[in-house]
């Protein structure tokens, strides 16, 4: 059967007029009557005993409504996968920008003056700040996990930082070194981020104590409407999520964090409450995307064959649980890197720290992963004195390989991905480092990755036909910027045959929209573009039917053809209909109305993981692949890097949008290079040093001037919507170790971590060569 | 508290308002107009998020207080289509300049500042000044190609 042409043509952003001309509203855009304004009192210190919180003062001053703290709401904790966050902090503060009290006031002006008549007592504790510190127990920054109820894959150790453990086991590690020719052992690290979405963090309350209704640009309302209930006891059908246009996301709205604080403040006020962060609170106060350290051992043969790898990771995933335990699965299970190993042992920690906290973060740890093992094998690579793209090819994995999970693959589009990106850089043409006239250092460097989507999981939409004939999507596929508004018009109108333009997706409210388990994973396109096609078929068939009973004809007699939007019946020649004028027909009237549903699920495909080794024969419903080649000029006078071109190619499966798909790349490519080159969150002693964007660099234009070339390789997905794989995600993943790879070639010294700071070029990652300047 | 009474033009229309002298433009677009188009990103004029025309020249609205618009002209996003979107905005659409959205209005009012005084920008020209509007999702390639379609179409391609 053709596919209909509206699939792989590019179609302008549905939310684009909206967007453009300032309509969009975002969090912080929405005023609901009677409410008040929210402040947060953070704490100014990172580990502490909380002696005493007075808010006496804060209570009397004119215009203040209401002042809680962690005793006025009990010992209630919520958590994704282990409840251990307080709303407001109890008996210990664990991170600076925890909150502690919370102020509703008539403005926000007055609400933030009386915070600063708060008074807070304590006693600081040691400061766990780093991923040693947090190992070696020099503080604990939970004395007991016992008390905390675990929902899902958190595995805490008693009397440790340790919040969860994942080991991948497969073959026989020991083994697999005895065969190895060469033996090469790195240790590499990755600097803390700030997510630094342009839209801050938002949320407005209306809580009784019947009901809760939260507006806030949040990805996963379902998952915040379930925390919610666990947390607050209200049952599910009592808590309404109403999803706001959201400004920037890359994890950083995955988990709730204003919601719940709108929750109780707006309980114990007994009004609406509004709450917007500031960019300050943003740093100190949201989330991060964890620091990281991995040490690999890898063997090889002399023919170039990898025969063994061990991995070890520690995540430094801040004070609280979050997401940090799907961090350490999702990142664990890329931890391979996609390649062909007989014989792998990854062993990965989540340590808590007294830092913000570590969440999603556009990969769930994905990119990290990448940054250290294609680091590593690079330097496989040179030991065994191989080129290492043809290093890559020889080892990566194929239709029918086996990974180290036990999973035969199909659908594998990494080799392709690395001849598109090294062909499209020029690879085999340059040399491997080279100066150029300015005297400036030029290498070349090439990155691959792996990713999983989360599995299992469960998708549903409704598509429901207006009476002028139009299609309202109901999915809470929320759109962040990544285009997955306007590719489920698309799908439905493969389908249906009504013009895209004709066809639009609401807006998400967990009262309304049908259950979707978030909006992370770049799954959305997948599992909700699975959704959307299964609820079209049936709403043609629920059209069909009356367009059957006017034609007073059979049903299997008429026919949609979807390219044109064509009814025609197989009985009579002269009946026709043409499918986006249905609403003038009057087929419609005092009908039922035309409403279906779509479902898409993964428990029937995902094979349960073996607890202990995590091997599974289908542990993710989709893998997604890719590669990307730098070309990097490093001026050694002043130590910065320039990045000359980046090519990247993406396994998209089916290209749905290619506009789209290319907007994600572009992007991705940006933050990659932030990530690679500017980017950090510095701690000292658990102080956030650079909160700010002036010094907390993200890429501005100024850092856009390289040359990127984009491929985007189809190898159809079985089971994808027209084949289509995720690329939200992936986009980043092999930029930094790109970067960082074509830094060390020049160099002619290996990098081994990021940021690369002009610092680190001129005097080395330790300071080594600062004597030599 | 000092109040203060603020005679401005927002847009074409006038607004005659009493309001607290600390309050930014930003603040007083969003909160006292409702003109939410305006986005405030980081509130310490770093972002760009906020950028609005006043007398003629791109500000950080964040970081302008009321009491210096006072008897001056605005022009917000609000004001850049009536009808028919600007050559701007449809530009931005057509080359898929816009992703999340939130840094768009920013971009769009400075876009417009920079194309009324040049109207051939190299892209050097607009690198340099549009570097105070940060954008998280786009990488700027498709902002700096809208921001160069909208110069051609509005002012013919350079000689």
């Amino acid at each position: 059967m053709s596919i209909s042409p509206i699939i792989g043509t590019t179609v302008l952003r549905k939310d684009g007029k909206d967007k453009v001309t300032g309509h969009a509203k975002y969090g912080a855009d929405w005023n609901i009557s009677g409410q008040l304004y929210g402040a947060i009192f953070h704490s100014p210190v990172p580990h502490a005993k909380i002696l005493k919180i007075d808010t006496t003062k804060a209570k009397a001053y004119p215009g203040v409504r209401c002042v809680i703290t962690g005793a006025d709401i009990g010992n209630a904790r919520f958590g994704g996968f282990i409840a251990d966050q307080p709303f407001l902090a109890i008996g210990k503060v664990r991170y600076k920008g925890e909150p502690v009290a919370a102020i509703a006031a008539d403005t926000e002006r007055i609400a933030k003056e009386a915070l600063k008549l708060i008074e807070f007592e304590y006693e600081e504790l040691p400061v766990v700040d780093s991923i040693e510190d947090a190992i070696s127990c020099k503080g604990l920054v939970n004395e007991t996990w016992k008390d905390y109820t675990i929902f899902g894959m958190a595995h805490p150790v008693e009397g440790t930082n340790i919040m969860d453990r994942f080991e991948l086991i497969n073959g026989d590690i020991e083994e697999g070194f005895k065969q190895a020719d060469v033996i090469v052992e790195n240790e590499f690290r990755c600097g803390m981020l700030q997510h630094t979405v342009m839209e801050p963090h938002s949320a407005i309350g209306d809580v009784t104590d019947d009901e809760i209704t939260i507006y806030a640009p949040a990805q996963s309302p379902f998952s915040t409407r379930s925390m919610l209930h666990h947390a607050l006891g209200y049952p599910l059908n009592k808590i309404r999520i109403i999803c706001t246009e959201i400004g920037g996301g890359f994890g950083s709205k995955a988990e709730p964090k204003l919601e719940m604080l709108v929750a109780v403040l707006s309980k114990a006020a007994r009004r609406p409450v509004k709450l917007v962060y500031t960019r300050d609170e943003e740093f100190n106060a949201t989330f991060t995307r964890a620091s990281v350290l991995y040490k690999i051992k890898t063997g090889a043969t002399k023919d170039g064959k990898l025969c063994a790898q061990k991995v070890q990771v520690w995540w430094d995933t801040g004070a609280y649980g979050g997401f940090g335990p799907r961090v350490n699965y999702n990142a664990g299970y890329a931890s391979n890197g996609p390649y062909f190993i007989p014989n792998a042992y990854t062993d990965s920690y989540c340590m808590v720290t007294n830092h913000s906290l570590g969440s999603a973060y556009r990969g769930f740890g994905v990119s990290e992963a990448a940054q250290a093992y294609e680091m590593q094998m690079d330097e496989v690579a040179k030991a065994l004195n191989m080129d290492p793209v043809e290093f890559r090819l020889k080892n990566v994995l194929r239709d029918g390989s086996v990974s180290v999970t036990g999973e035969t693959m199909k659908s594998v589009g990494v080799a392709k991905c690395l001849e598109a990106a090294s062909k499209n850089l020029g690879w085999s043409e340059m040399p491997e480092r080279w100066v150029d006239e300015d005297g400036k250092l030029h290498g070349k460097g090439i990155a691959c990755f792996i990713k999983i989507s989360g599995t299992p999981s469960t998708t549903s939409c409704t598509v429901r036909m207006n009476e002028d004939g139009t299609l309202l999507i109901n999915s809470a596929s929320r759109e962040m910027g990544q285009g997955v508004r306007t590719v489920l018009t698309q799908f439905a109108s493969s389908v249906t045959g009504i013009s895209v333009d004709r066809i639009m997706v609401a807006q998400t409210d967990t009262s309304i929209t049908p259950y979707d388990k978030t909006t992370t994973s770049s799954r959305s396109t997948f599992h909700s573009g699975n959704a959307v096609l299964e609820a079209s078929h049936e709403l043609v068939r629920q059209v069909t039917e009356l367009v059957a009973k006017k034609w007073k004809c059979n049903f299997e007699d008429v026919h949609l053809d979807p390219e044109t939007g064509m009814f025609t019946c197989k009985t009579d020649d002269s009946l026709s209909l043409d499918i986006n004028k249905i609403g003038k027909s009057g087929i419609l009237k005092e009908e039922r109305p035309i409403i279906a549903v779509g479902k898409y699920g993964t428990k029937d495909i995902f094979d349960p993981v073996d607890e202990k080794t995590h091997a599974s024969k289908r542990p993710t419903i989709m893998w997604m692949m890719g590669a990307q080649a730098a070309e990097v000029a490093i001026d050694m006078k002043t130590g910065k890097v320039e990045v000359v071109h980046i090519s990247a190619a993406h396994d998209v499966g089916k290209a749905i949008n290619p506009l789209g798909c290319i907007q994600q790349v572009e992007g991705g490519l940006s933050m990659g290079y932030g990530h690679a080159l500017l980017e950090e969150m510095i701690y000292e002693n658990g102080h956030l040093k650079n909160g700010n964007m002036v010094d907390y660099k993200v890429p501005t234009f100024m850092d856009s001037d390289f040359k990127s070339s984009i491929e985007l390789v189809e190898v159809a997905h079985p089971e994808g919507p027209y084949g289509a794989k995720g690329i939200g995600e992936p986009v980043v993943a092999p930029t930094g170790a790109a970067i960082a790879n074509a830094v060390s070639a020049a160099l002619g010294r290996r990098i081994h971590s990021i940021p690369i700071k002009p610092e680190k070029i001129m005097f080395g990652e330790e300071g080594e060569y600062a004597s030599k300047i | 508290m000092d109040r203060k009474t603020i005679n401005v033009t927002i847009n074409g229309e006038q607004y005659i308002r009493n309001v607290e002298v600390y309050m930014t433009l930003a603040e007083f677009l969003r909160e006292e107009i409702g003109l939410t188009g305006t986005k405030i990103g980081c509130n310490e004029g770093e972002c760009g998020g906020c950028t609005v025309i006043f007398n003629g020249r791109p500000v950080n609205s964040c970081i302008v207080l009321v009491n210096e618009i006072d008897g001056g002209d605005v022009l917000t996003i609000e004001g850049m289509s009536q009808d028919e979107l600007h050559p701007i905005q449809e530009a931005f659409l057509e080359v898929g300049a816009v992703q999340c959205g939130f840094c768009t209005p920013g971009m769009v009012m400075s876009a417009k500042a920079i194309l009324d005084q040049n109207h051939h920008p190299s892209e050097a020209y607009i690198r340099k000044n549009m570097e105070g509007n940060i954008c998280r999702c786009t990488g700027y390639v498709r902002i700096m190609k809208g921001i160069i379609l909208a110069a051609e179409r509005m002012y013919g391609k350079a000689e």
